[in-house]
Parts: structure tokens; C-alpha cells; sequence
């Protein structure tokens, strides 16, 4: 590596860093067990993850993982457990920045919180499991990346332990994501006994050359692979594994909804397009196992946008809304793996990578908005938002912003990703049904959500309010999240540029 | 800007510029100026037309000037005659034709911006600022469109002509009439301009170009394609030609005011006379045929199209004349002498008369602008008066006035040696040699000669009417005075009406042998031109034949005789029936038809009819459709969503181990259509 | 004596379909978790004997992990119980149920 003559491990800095600060944040509980400094405690983490953010993004701009350069290239530790390479950067600056806006916006949401140092521990922690996941490069190091999610994830959700709903909801996530694992590691195991390596591209070298009874073993490759599948679709909150996402959403502590429902997602995701492109070259695949792959992809992407929105529809309850909504995005992303059997899905996985970036921003933007009205003890339907915007203009105004860009309305940057996935996607499908069945779902679930989402819209900015409500409080940390989010929102319209040259050459990195 | 041309064509476009720039400074600082706003107009204009004196001098020299100023989009569209790429741009095109109509434009264009002067700040009109802002877009958007290089960029200015004219006309818009009638003009107009549109885009996709000059028009592809014979979009391209040029025409029958689309432009009345002055003599309605000379090339292609073209102008000059006959109101009776010589412009062009219609449209630019301003002159002094039967003697009152409107009356009856007889007999001199070979021209030069005579009458007895006799109202005993804003702009017409027809005796010419038919030279390329936009090259291209009765010169006298007689023949009769001291109305001898000529040949009633019986049922039709079937559609789905949504979102039932079952479902169903596809079952 | 790769793998799905028939009977959210369990060591079976048909040890190390994941998880999960019962009163799966729809 030539930055610096750094280490190679060094390229997993930006999960180290984010390990280290949950390693301090124990530490400061441990000499100080129960304390309420909010301000030692958030500062660390948001520090931490910042600066995660910070290396990640230098990493990029250095070329760091960099195909096609001289001297650089992709970085393989620990023997190809762990590759550094654009995509992880990519995730892993993804990671970084909802981390960041989660732990400001803690700040004040966790006020009078009795768990503050375990709180911001577990969400760091969950944080590094996501990063690592970015970086892992066999079924290994991902299984236990996904459990080092997973596991501080359910105790997150449940954090409020004298809230029913939280701990229902805590209780649901657990319970399924524990059936999820289960089904993932056996999913494992069948990879494993079909192909004799855990290690993604050894397992790639399998299956091209047709190594020992590969060839016998299609139907166990085959339900191993949809097994790994259930295990991404669990972590993506995509049918039929989301049962989870809109009780835990709902239940959860608004920040954590918000870090789950688009850190963990993108995390999730980034496992899926590693795993899948990596370790299951198409065309090897679909001769031993007799079936396209991308096919279940395009089968969920379809379904889960499709509930999601409809579901969300008709919610009265904002949060659970958002919830439903998160799923319906996951449905747009999966448009990326199912495109990628088609001429030109290397460009639809990059469309679909760049809104998870967005979508990082809005959706986090958008649920941390929930948190102020909890903060703020409004209310949670719909109704109990009416008016609000006559009392918090700034923050409403920037909810319209989060509603508008999941919505797709131009001109903010939800449109242009959305927009790019579906004009990708229409040049991938030239000659594909199925890909043009995705770009109808893509267009007619699209046109739905903006109901509901201008529903909020109208909700805050036209609708009076029920009943008369005293001044707002204006809650530093919890503002200043909010407003980075919607200014990230509106500034990625102009610099759309570098962040699709860097989706496209992250997925052109892994599809090549 | 691609101002590459030296010499004084590297000018042009200040035309233009000058009332675009006079437009921004009424309309910013009108207020603050002094006569509100006139002074920009006039010093623009003024400057509009030392420039395309220049431009008309420089093409004298044998010059001609073809640029590109703006490349404003480009296509990489293939068109049916497999020219790959096309460009939208705005040009400069000066020849003969355009350096010509620049000049009229912009002197009439002076000439009324003098006269408002007198007739609108002297009467102490409110909204000056925005009249003159009005009339200073209005003189841009003409100029722009005569000397655009191509069809769109034509169209573009044709359109703001049309919208300059809608703003103009309802200048007074507190009255009833004014907004109503600008209404009409426009919507009347711009159903013409929907085919003119169809047909821009129509030629834009059949050639792949839009220019009208040079090797890379639209001109020379058609005139290619109809040598190839090829085929167009399933015609062969001589049919195709016809279909477009027709549709162009459109825009064209509703800019001229020729008939069907005539209606808007007596209404149009309702405006300031100056405006009426402008809109009749050198812009919107002279817009129309301008456009039809400037194209001649495409039209000459097809001798369908010249002979509609032919026919229309002939009717129209003959049923607007009968039209004339009845009116009261002074303005009303110049109106229709409007379309009625509009169609004489059409019938010349239409019979490949390319000199004799451009000549008519110069000569008529002059004599109609005259006696606009000259009527405008006599509603000064009539305190606003306009019906013609309140009026009488003013001759003596306004000696200025009478012999100026005595000039343009004149020129407009076709009484020898006014400018308007030697047009007007050039016009059905052309239309008489095609006639004898072509059944339809002949019934159409018929038309045409007996339009000759209700000329020479309406003319007549709106000047006897006005002028001679004895007052017929306290108004007319004592008529306000005119001022010399009034005198100068009347004077320098009335000359003009007077002598501009000799700059083509092609009568005389033939009778003497001598080269004095300069027009001709001058639009044949004598001096400059652009190639191919020349008289000879359509006359080569037009496929009419031509006959003579004995000679050449026996049917030429024979034609200016005919004309001449039939229009002293109608301005006699006026002279008996109204050149007496008390004169009546005269109604009763026409019976019943005089019911019918008064009620325009009950084209509005028609025309509203169409609007109200049929299009607004269909309308209404529409709108129910739209009501029951869209919007139940609409709700339809809406409803199903939102019933759908409730129902999809029961499957989350609350409970953990309904989850899990279905999720395992879910993962069978998956598993059993991937290995029903894979064949793991087999 | 070797048994043939085959039985293991009947066996372990025998083992992963118990666990997953628990999962879906068990209102118990104890029974749950060991019926998650059950599968989780299904997976463990299927681990250990490829990594003798292959040849490698990769499954076995695995298993290990999966091992110690397992109970990093049964620790987390037995909080979330613990809380559940402090708040529900009971430890029946089914019972909350506040948030659906």
C-alpha cells in the first residue's frame, strides 16, 4: 500500500476506530459507572465515529482499495478474510455518517436516560460489526460481523426497559433475527459442505472450476444460497425476513430506528453485494444449481416494495410509517442485485448503491425528525403532527425536505438516485421481462409513496393543529442532526457527481 | 454573436434591436419621460429605418447577407429525407424581399409612432408608457420575423406578432368590446397558427432543416425530393409539399384575414386607430403574406397549393369588397377594405405573380397606412366620431387631411396613375395570363376584376360620405384641430401613395420598351440576391402556363382596362348616389341582400355557432368523460390502494409467531419456485 | 467404519426442522430460543462432518464460533426475557401485541 507505507492492516482503520471509541466508552463506564456526563459520552462517540468518517473519506480520495492504479489495489488482510477495497470505503463512509447523526441527535433524546454509557457503547459497537461487515470477504468474518450487529441491535431496541412497546418490540427483532441467524448458518454450513471453503473468492474458484462433487450437489448449493439469501434479507428488512422492521422501528428509541433502519440496512446490503457477486460468479452458478440467482432477487425486490409501500399507506401512526416506507426503499435497492445478470447491472448496483447513500441522509433525517416530536411529547399519529411547522419552521421545512426527496420529487437527491436506478435499469432491460416487470413496480410503487409522504407534508405545513401548544423546546444536538441531514439532503444534488463516480467505480470494483 | 460579415450588413441586427431596447426603456422609465414614452419609440424606429436603408442600399450594391447570430438546441434526429442532425437557430437572411419589407415596416413604424403624437398624447390618453412599450415590441417582433432566416425562428416572431397585436387591440381594456375583440383576434389567429405549427414541425421532420436560403433550405429538399420522386411519409413529395405548405397556410389565411379566418379583423377595430394603422398596413396582417413570398420557392413546387392560394385570395377580395359596401363606420369600411386587398396579395401570389404580389403589399402598405392615419385624423376632428353619417364637408375644414385620404383613396380604388392601379392591374394582368389556361385561376380573376368595381364604390362613398356635402352633425360644423404630428406622417404618405407605384409600370414598359420596371429587377437579382430567391427562379419553378388574348400587349391593355373602368365605374356610381348635399342611405335598393351584407354574410353567427353548437357540446362531452370515466379510474385506484394497503397490512398481526410462520412460508415459497425451476426435485 | 457424508446431512436437517417445528409451536419464549438453538447446532452438525468430507478444518473452526456466537446471543436474548417479564408479566411470545397493523 502507498499512502504512507501504512500497515495493510491499517485499511480497516475506519472499523478499528470505530471499535477503539466503543472500547473508551466502556472504559469511561467502568470508572465512572452510571454517569450522566451526556455531553464526555456523546462527545466520544460522535468523535469516534467522525472520525471514522474522516479516515474512511481519506481513504477514498487516496485511492485506498484502488483497482487500476499502479501500486495500488484492492488490499486483501488475513489471508482474504478481510478485502479493503471501494465498496467497503463506500459503506463504510455510509456507516460512518448515520452513526454520527444518530449520536449527535442522541445527545438530547437520551436526556434523564439511565443507560447512557451502555447506550452509546452498543450503538458504536453495532457500528464497528457494520463497518467490519463492509470489509469482510468470507462467510466467517461476515457471520460474526452480522452477530456483532445483531447482538448490541436487539439490546438497542429494547433499551428502554420500562417501555412496553419497546421492549415488545426489542423481543420481536430478537426473536426473529435469532430464527434469521439460524437459517443464515445453515445456510453457511450447505455452502460450505458443497463447496469445502468459507472464504468468498476460493469459493468462487470452486464452483468456476468445478472442483470434487460441486457438480452433485446443485440442490444443496442451491437451498445454501437461499439460505444466505433469508440471512441478507433479514439484515435489508426485505419480505419475507421484515417482519421485525415495523415493530422494532416503531418500538425502538427514535435515533436507534433511525440507525437501524438505514446504517444496518446499508450494512445488510453491502454484505449481499459482496457476498453475491464475489463468491457466486453467475454463470458457474446458474450451470451447477440450474437457476439464475438474480431471479429470488427480483421476486423480493417486487414483493417487498410492493407491501412496503402499501402498508405504509395507510399507517396512521408516523414512525410506523417511516418503518414501512424503509422497507419499500429496500425493495428499490434489491433492484440492484436483481439487475445484475443484464448487460449494464454493474450501472444499476451503482445507482442503487448511490440511494443508499441518500437515503442514508433522509431516512436517518426523517426518523430523527420523530425523535424532536418526542422529544418535544406531540404525539405520534399524523393528527398529533398538525401544525406543527407554525411552531418549528426550520424543522418542519426540513422534514418536507426528507418527505419529498424519499418521495423522489425533484429536485433533491432522492429524485436524481431514484431517477438513475430507473434509467439504468430501463438500459439494462433491454431484453429482459423481468427487469421491465422491476422498472413498472419501481415507477407505480414510487407514485404511491408520494401520498403518504405528502400526507405528512400536509399534515405539518397545512393542517391546524389540534389543540393550542406552547412554545417549542429547540433541542441543540437533536436540531443541528436534523438540519445536517437536510442540508446533506439538498447538497448531494450538486456534488451527485463525485458520489456517483464513486458508487459506479465501487460496483464496477466488485461486479469486474 | 457570429457577426463575421463586414460592411454595413454586420448592422442588421440593430433593426431589431433598436424597438426591443426602446420596448425595455418605455416599459422601465416611461413614467419619467417625456410625451410618456414616445420619444424612444420614434428615435428607435427612426434608427430601424436609417439602417434598413442602408441594408436596402447595400443590397442595391449587390449585396446579400445570410448568417447564423444563435445555435439555440441541435437533434441528432434522422429525417424522412435521410438528413441526419438538425439545427434550431435564429439568422439574419437580407435580400431583396426582406431589405424591401424592412423598409416599409420600419417607415410605417415611424411614421405611426409620429402620429400617436397627435392622436394619442394630444387627446391625453392614459397608459401611454405602456402603448408605446406595446407598439415598440410589436415593431421588434415584425422586423425580427422579416428578416428570419428560417421557419421557426418565423414562427417564433410570427407568434409574438399575434400576441403584440392581442395586447394592442385591447389596449382599452375597460371597455366591453376591446378585451373581446383582442380575444378574437387572438384565438382566431392562433387556430391558424396551430396548422402553421403542425406545418413547421411537419417540414422540420420530412427535410431536417428549416432554413429558407441556400443549398441547405427546405426549398431546395423539396425541390430535390420531387426530382427524385421520392416518397414522403407515404406520399409522393409533391403531394407531400402540398399537404405542408397548405398546413403552413393556415397560419397564414389567419394572419391575412383571409377567408374563413377573416372575422377577427373588423373587431379589431376596437383598438387605437394608429394601431389599426400598423396592424392593416405593415405588420400583423401583412405578416401573413410576407410569409408566403418569403417561402414562394416551396409553394411554386406545387400548383395545387398556388391554385387554393389563387382561389381564397380571389373570394376573399371579392366578398369582403360586397362587405365594404354597407358599412357606417369609417374604420369598419377600411377594415374590409383590408381583407379585401389582402386577397388581391393572395390571388397575385397564387397565380406565380411573385412581383405583382410583393408590389401590391408595398403599395398597399403606403395607401393603407395613409388612410388609417388619415381616418384617424378625421376622428380628431370629428371629436371621436367614427359613423360616416354623422360627418360630411369636412373637405374645406381640413384641406391637409381631405387630399392626403383624396391620395390613398385613390390608390386603394385603382385610378390611374395612383400607386394602388398599377399593382392592382399587375396582380390580375398575371391572374388573367394563367386564367385563360386554368379554369379555377379564371373564375378566380373573375372574382377578382368584379371586386374591382365594389372598390372603386365603397372607396368612393366612404370619401363622399366624409368629406363633401353638407355637415351632418354639430361635430362636423366645427372639427377640432390637427397638429403637424399629424400633418407630417400624412403628408410623406400621401406622397408615397401617390408616386410609389411607379417603381414598376410594367404597362408602360411594355407599351414603350423600356426598362423601367425596377421592382422587378429588384427582386429579380439584378443588383443582389440570394440565389435561388429570385423572381426567375420561381417563375421557372411555377407549372402554370399562360396564355394571352391576341398579343402580350393587347391582353395587358385589354386587363388595365378592364380594372380601370370597372373602378371608375364604381367610384361613379358612389358619386351619384352620394356626392349630393343631403345624401341617404340607399338601402332599400338592395333588398334583402343588403340584410345579409350587413350581418358579414353571417360569418360570426357561423363562426359562433361552431364555437357554441359544436364545440361545446364535445367540450362538454369531454368533460363528463373525463369526470365519470378518468376520475373514476383515478378514485378507482386510489380506493383499491388504500383497500389493498389496509389489507396488506393485516398480515403484521402483533404476533411474534405468526412471523415466524410466515416467514418460513415465505422461505418454501421461494425455496419451491427456485427448485421447481432449478430442477432439485427432479 | 466411515458413515457417508449423506446421513449427517439428514440428520442435521432432521435436527433443523425440530428446531424450526419448536419455533413455530413454542409460545414459550424460552422454548424458542433452545428450539433456535437446535438449529444453530444443526448447522454445527452439517460444519463438522464436511470438514471431514472436505478435508479441512475451516467447518470445525466455524463451529466454534457458531458456538460461542450462540451464547453471546442466549445471554442477549435472556435479558430481552427478563425485561419482557418484568413488563408482560409472562414469558408467552404471543402476548405482546400493542404494536401490529
Amino acid at each position: 500500500m502507498a499512502v504512507l507505507e501504512l500497515p495493510d492492516w491499517m485499511a480497516l482503520a475506519p472499523a478499528l476506530i470505530l471499535a477503539g471509541t466503543a472500547l473508551v466508552l466502556f472504559l469511561i463506564d467502568s470508572i465512572e459507572p452510571h454517569s450522566t456526563n451526556r455531553t464526555l459520552l456523546s462527545g466520544t462517540a460522535v468523535a469516534g465515529s467522525l472520525s471514522s468518517l474522516a479516515v474512511a473519506v481519506w481513504f477514498t480520495v487516496a485511492g485506498v482499495g484502488a483497482t487500476g492504479i499502479e501500486n495500488y489495489g484492492v488490499i486483501d488482510i488475513m489471508n482474504g478474510q478481510f478485502v479493503v477495497d471501494q465498496l467497503a470505503l463506500y459503506f463504510m463512509i455510509i456507516i460512518a455518517v448515520v452513526t454520527a447523526l444518530v449520536t449527535v441527535a442522541s445527545y438530547d433524546y437520551l436526556q434523564d436516560h439511565t443507560y447512557q454509557a451502555e447506550y452509546y457503547s452498543l450503538v458504536v459497537l453495532a457500528a464497528t460489526g457494520m463497518s467490519m461487515m463492509a470489509a469482510s470477504n468470507s462467510l466467517v468474518t461476515i457471520f460474526i460481523a452480522l452477530e456483532l450487529t445483531s447482538l448490541p441491535s436487539y439490546a438497542l431496541v429494547a433499551i428502554l426497559k420500562d417501555n412496553r412497546g419497546s421492549v415488545e418490540a426489542g423481543l420481536k427483532y430478537f426473536l426473529i433475527g435469532a430464527l434469521s441467524s439460524a437459517i443464515f448458518v445453515y445456510g453457511v454450513s450447505l455452502v460450505y459442505g458443497a463447496t469445502g471453503s468459507l472464504q468468498l473468492t476460493r469459493i468462487a474458484t470452486v464452483l468456476e472450476s468445478g472442483d470434487g462433487a460441486v457438480g452433485e450437489m446443485g440442490g444443496l448449493l442451491g437451498l445454501g444460497i437461499l439460505m444466505l439469501i433469508g440471512g441478507v434479507a433479514f439484515k435489508t428488512a426485505s419480505v419475507p425476513f421484515h417482519f421485525w422492521a415495523p415493530e422494532a422501528y416503531e418500538g425502538a428509541p427514535a435515533p436507534i430506528s433511525a440507525f437501524l433502519s438505514s446504517a444496518s440496512k446499508a450494512a445488510g446490503f453491502v454484505l449481499a453485494f459482496r457476498v453475491f457477486t464475489t463468491a457466486f460468479p453467475l454463470e458457474a452458478t446458474t450451470g451447477i444449481i440450474g437457476v439464475d440467482w438474480t431471479l429470488v432477487f427480483a421476486i423480493l425486490a417486487i414483493v417487498t416494495m410492493t407491501l412496503g409501500n402499501f402498508a405504509a399507506a395507510t399507517q396512521e401512526n408516523v414512525k410506523r410509517m417511516l418503518a414501512y416506507s424503509s422497507i419499500g426503499h429496500a425493495g428499490y435497492v434489491l433492484i440492484g442485485l436483481a439487475a445484475l445478470s443484464a448487460d449494464g447491472g454493474d450501472l444499476v448496483m451503482g445507482a442503487a448503491m448511490m440511494h443508499l447513500l441518500v437515503y442514508g441522509f433522509m431516512n436517518t433525517g426523517a426518523f430523527l425528525f420523530v425523535g424532536l416530536a418526542e422529544y418535544w411529547g406531540v404525539g405520534r399519529t399524523f393528527e398529533d403532527y398538525n401544525g406543527l411547522a407554525e411552531r418549528a419552521p426550520f424543522a418542519c421545512g426540513a422534514m418536507a425536505v426528507f418527505m419529498f426527496s424519499l418521495a423522489g420529487v425533484p429536485p433533491f437527491s432522492g429524485f436524481w438516485s431514484k431517477y438513475l436506478l430507473y434509467t439504468e435499469l430501463i438500459n439494462a432491460a433491454a431484453d429482459n421481462t423481468v427487469l421491465l416487470v422491476l422498472a413498472a413496480a419501481l415507477v407505480i410503487n414510487s407514485a404511491l409513496s408520494l401520498y403518504y409522504y405528502s400526507r405528512l407534508v400536509k399534515a405539518l405545513w397545512i393542517e391546524e393543529p389540534l389543540l393550542d401548544r406552547d412554545r417549542l423546546a429547540q433541542p441543540t444536538g437533536l436540531y443541528a442532526a436534523v438540519i445536517a441531514a437536510a442540508v446533506m439532503t439538498v447538497v448531494l444534488l450538486p456534488a451527485f457527481g463525485p458520489v456517483a463516480d464513486a458508487a459506479l467505480e465501487a460496483a464496477a470494483a466488485v461486479v469486474a | 454573436m457570429a457577426a463575421t460579415a463586414t460592411g454595413p450588413f454586420g448592422f442588421a441586427p440593430a433593426i431589431a434591436v433598436f424597438p426591443l431596447v426602446a420596448f425595455v426603456i418605455t416599459l422601465v422609465f416611461g413614467r419619467h419621460l417625456p410625451k410618456k414614452g414616445a420619444l424612444p419609440g420614434i428615435l428607435a424606429t427612426a434608427g430601424s429605418l436609417v439602417v434598413s436603408v442602408v441594408m436596402f442600399a447595400a443590397v442595391a450594391g449587390g449585396g446579400e447577407h445570410h448568417t447564423t447570430l444563435y445555435e439555440w438546441t441541435s437533434g441528432a434526429a434522422t429525417s424522412e429525407t435521410m438528413v441526419e442532425g438538425i439545427e434550431f437557430t435564429f439568422g439574419i437572411l437580407i435580400d431583396p424581399l426582406s431589405a424591401l419589407m424592412l423598409v416599409i415596416v420600419s417607415l410605417v413604424a415611424l411614421l405611426v409612432h409620429v402620429f400617436s403624437l397627435g392622436y394619442m398624447n394630444a387627446e391625453g390618453e392614459t397608459g401611454l408608457r405602456r402603448y408605446y412599450a406595446e407598439l415598440g415590441l410589436f415593431t421588434f417582433s415584425m422586423l425580427a420575423f422579416v428578416f428570419a432566416d428560417n421557419l421557426l425562428m418565423a414562427f417564433m416572431f410570427f407568434e409574438l406578432v399575434g400576441l403584440c397585436s392581442y395586447l394592442l387591440i385591447g389596449f382599452w381594456f375597460r371597455t366591453e368590446s376591446a378585451p373581446s375583440a383582442a380575444k378574437k383576434a387572438f384565438l382566431v389567429t392562433r387556430f391558424g397558427d396551430y396548422f402553421f405549427l403542425i406545418g413547421v414541425v411537419a417540414i422540420a421532420a420530412t427535410f431536417g432543416t428549416v432554413g429558407f436560403a441556400g443549398e441547405e433550405s427546405f426549398v431546395t429538399a423539396a425541390e430535390t425530393a420531387i426530382d427524385d420522386g421520392t416518397t414522403l411519409f407515404g406520399f409522393d413529395a409533391e403531394t407531400w409539399v402540398t399537404i405542408t405548405g397548405l398546413l403552413v397556410l393556415g397560419g397564414v389565411l389567419g394572419k391575412s384575414a383571409q377567408f374563413p379566418f377573416h372575422t377577427w379583423l373588423p373587431d379589431a377595430m376596437e383598438g387605437p386607430t394608429t394601431v389599426s394603422a400598423l396592424i392593416h398596413a405593415a405588420t400583423m396582417v401583412a405578416a401573413g403574406v410576407y410569409l408566403v413570398a418569403r417561402m414562394f420557392g416551396y409553394y411554386a413546387l406545387s400548383p395545387t397549393a398556388l391554385a387554393i392560394i389563387a382561389f381564397v385570395g380571389g373570394f376573399t377580395a371579392l366578398f369582403a369588397a360586397t362587405m365594404a359596401v354597407v358599412k357606417d363606420d369609417i374604420k369598419q369600411v377600411l377594415a374590409y377594405s383590408t381583407i379585401s386587398q389582402y386577397g388581391y396579395m393572395m390571388l397575385g401570389l397564387g397565380v406565380g405573380g411573385y412581383v405583382a404580389g410583393v408590389f401590391h403589399l408595398m403599395n398597399h402598405a403606403f395607401f393603407k397606412a395613409l388612410l388609417f392615419l388619415g381616418a384617424g385624423a378625421v376622428i380628431i376632428l370629428m371629436h371621436h366620431e367614427q359613423d360616416m353619417w354623422e360627418m360630411g364637408g369636412l373637405k374645406d375644414k381640413a384641406p391637409v387631411t381631405y387630399y392626403t385620404f383624396l391620395a390613398g383613396a385613390l390608390a386603394l380604388a385603382g385610378i390611374v396613375p395612383f400607386s394602388g392601379f398599377w399593382s392592382k392591374d399587375e396582380v390580375l394582368f398575371d391572374a388573367l395570363a394563367v386564367g385563360l389556361e386554368q379554369p379555377v385561376i379564371l373564375a378566380a380573376y373573375a372574382m377578382g376584376l368584379l371586386a374591382v368595381f365594389f372598390t372603386g364604390f365603397y372607396t368612393f362613398r366612404m370619401v363622399f360620405l366624409t368629406f363633401h356635402g353638407e355637415p351632418r352633425s354639430a361635430a362636423a360644423e366645427d372639427p377640432h384641430s390637427v397638429g403637424w404630428a399629424v400633418k407630417v406622417p400624412l403628408l410623406a404618405l400621401g406622397t408615397l401613395a401617390t408616386v410609389a407605384g411607379f417603381a414598376n409600370l410594367a404597362p408602360v414598359a411594355e407599351l414603350l420598351h423600356a426598362d423601367i420596371t425596377f421592382l422587378e429587377f429588384w427582386l429579380d437579382g439584378k443588383y443582389g440576391a440570394v440565389e435561388g430567391l429570385t423572381y426567375h427562379a420561381y417563375h421557372e419553378t411555377v407549372a402554370f402556363e399562360e396564355g394571352v388574348i391576341g398579343s402580350e400587349t393587347t391582353t395587358m391593355l385589354l386587363s388595365a382596362g378592364l380594372s380601370l373602368g370597372l373602378a371608375l365605374a364604381g367610384a361613379f356610381t358612389a358619386h351619384t348616389l352620394y356626392n349630393v348635399p343631403e345624401p341617404s342611405r340607399h338601402t332599400t335598393k338592395l333588398g334583402g341582400a343588403y340584410r345579409v351584407l350587413k350581418s358579414n354574410y353571417y360569418q360570426d353567427e357561423y363562426q359562433v355557432w361552431l364555437a357554441e353548437g359544436l364545440t361545446l357540446p364535445l367540450a362538454r362531452a369531454a368533460d363528463r368523460f373525463d369526470q365519470t370515466v378518468i376520475d373514476g379510474v383515478v378514485n378507482g385506484t386510489s380506493t383499491i390502494s388504500l383497500f389493498g394497503s389496509d389489507r396488506v397490512k393485516r398480515i403484521q398481526t402483533g404476533i411474534v409467531t405468526n412471523y415466524a410462520a410466515l416467514l418460513v412460508g415465505g422461505f418454501i415459497g421461494l425455496l419451491l419456485v427456485l427448485g421447481y425451476l432449478g430442477g432439485w426435485f427432479a | 467404519m466411515t458413515v457417508d457424508v449423506q446421513y449427517y446431512v439428514l440428520l442435521s436437517m432432521a435436527v433443523f426442522c425440530i428446531g424450526l417445528f419448536g419455533v413455530l409451536t413454542r409460545r414459550n419464549a424460552l422454548l424458542f430460543l433452545m428450539s433456535v438453538e437446535l438449529m444453530l447446532n444443526a448447522a454445527n452438525i452439517n460444519l463438522i462432518a464436511f470438514a471431514f468430507y472436505h478435508g479441512n478444518l475451516t467447518g470445525q473452526l466455524f463451529a466454534l464460533f457458531t458456538m460461542a456466537l450462540a451464547a453471546a446471543e442466549v445471554a442477549v436474548g435472556l435479558g430481552i426475557i427478563l425485561v419482557l417479564y418484568r413488563n408482560f408479566r409472562d414469558v408467552d411470545v404471543t402476548v405482546p401485541t400493542t404494536m401490529r397493523w
